[in-house]
């Protein structure tokens, strides 16, 4: 009797990754789909605010490529301090934003390999595509992910492995590498051709990814208060809580004592109102208005400049004077200030 | 609805972890058996289908009341 050859497939759900599943599945190869949380999937920030502008949920990818499969699919949350430390100190350094990509499958591989052992597979494949991505999937880089991934010859990429050396599951015969496709680059066309060919006809529009860490407004954001931290004196690091308020509201740098967040919708202000301890917040009194959030020690110049700009973002934006709450712990302070109206330093404030 | 052997409640928790919840729940009952789980995420609507047919349980529905949803899934013969 012929042994059933069993691999871990790392699926986010963009159009790579449910091909690579299918290219896999159709050799009769038993896979187990592994989808990571990182925090940072702007798709997942999207839903936790409720959704998109017009009302919709958008889908959860990585469910439906491996309910479309019917392949079993586990969640692994990897979004822990040593995720988190990895990004504050990437070894391979980051690509254009805050984005440590080669770090980032480093570690997923790290990972994907103990999900390997503990379920007895012989190997792992993702999407990846040899040139698609200017850092990461690179000839080199790719076998730095495999090799530092600790996945020498146990790391297939379906979609270009012929381009790249036989892995051990091809030189074993446990994968038909003919079956394989040679890919390369980042054209999604043949891509596309393919998924006609599978009978894949459900996937999302090819979009780069969905990373906070490759965009620029977030990056800003990023390295600011890894600076700001390194500017008191403390260490350059990133918690669980920063990476929910990275992605939340309007961030404007008082001075490296003070940071203010404004909330831009009901659900960001919710969302602030889970992270008032050990911070000040702010809301307009008598007229709608955001709530907001000052972190830090702030002088008493840098509390009204928040007021004001506070005060900017409500329905009081117009009026000569408004009042604004100051709540920090058991001190509840007012102030009456002018809603600021300068753009231009609003802007310069702005992370 | 057939009564739930088990309920979770995962209020407050965003996805994905009402799945993931679930996944665990389900893992640990045993084939026939059926789970209740309860959301505030309104993306367990759109989830809970698909992961009980990429893991072969059956979903038995997902009904909205109030400010929560309820979904119910039966462990499959081979559901994992």
């Amino acid at each position: 009797m012929t042994r059933k050859v069993k691999a871990i497939g790392l699926v986010s759900g963009g159009l790579d990754s449910t091909l690579a599943l299918a290219l896999v599945r159709r050799q009769g190869i038993e896979v187990k789909a592994v989808t990571f949380y990182t925090g940072f999937c702007i798709t997942e920030t999207q839903r936790r605010k409720g959704g998109r502008p017009d009302g919709s949920i958008p889908r959860n990818e990585a469910l439906r490529a491996a309910a479309d499969q019917e392949v079993e699919i586990e969640y692994v949350d990897i979004s822990g301090p040593a995720y988190l430390d990895m990004l504050v100190h990437p070894r391979w350094g980051y690509g254009a934003n805050a984005n440590p990509c080669v770090d980032c499958r480093v570690f997923m591989m790290r990972k994907a390999k103990e999900i390997m052992e503990v379920e007895g597979c012989d190997f792992v494949f993702t999407g990846e595509v040899l040139g698609q991505r200017p850092k990461s999937q690179r000839r080199d880089t790719l076998r730095i992910i495999e090799r530092e991934g600790g996945l020498e010859g146990r790391l297939l990429r379906p979609l270009s492995a012929k381009l790249l050396p036989p892995t051990t599951p091809e030189q074993e015969g446990l994968v038909d590498r003919s079956r394989l496709e040679d890919i390369s680059g980042r054209s999604r066309h043949r891509q596309m051709a393919l998924a006609g060919e599978l009978g894949i006809g459900d996937y999302p529009q090819p979009a780069g990814g969905c990373c906070y860490l490759t965009d620029e407004s977030f990056a800003r954001k990023f390295f600011d208060v890894l600076d700001a931290r390194e500017a008191r004196g403390e260490e350059r690091r990133l918690d669980r809580e920063d990476v929910i308020l990275l992605s939340t509201g309007r961030h404007f740098r008082l001075s490296p004592r003070a940071k203010l967040v404004v909330g831009r919708t009901e659900v960001e202000n919710a969302l602030l109102e889970h992270h008032v301890p050990g911070r000040a917040r702010l809301e307009a009194q008598v007229v709608l208005g955001p709530i907001a959030l000052v972190e830090g020690t702030p002088t008493w110049e840098e509390r009204l400049l928040a007021a004001r700009i506070v005060a900017r973002y409500g329905k009081g934006k117009e009026s000569p004077r408004v009042t604004v709450e100051w709540r920090e712990g058991d001190l509840i302070e007012t102030y009456e200030v002018e809603p600021e109206q300068d753009e231009a330093r609003i802007e310069s404030l702005r992370i | 609805m057939p009564a739930p052997c088990r309920t979770i409640d995962t209020s407050g928790r965003l996805c994905p972890f009402p799945i993931v919840e679930a996944a665990r729940a389900v893992k640990a009952m045993e084939s026939g058996a059926v789970l209740l789980v309860i959301a505030t995420d309104p993306g367990i609507a759109l989830d809970m289908p698909m992961w009980c047919k990429a893991t072969r349980n059956e979903h038995l529905g997902t009904f909205r009341e109030g400010e929560s949803w309820k979904s119910f899934v039966r462990k499959g013969a081979v559901g994992r």
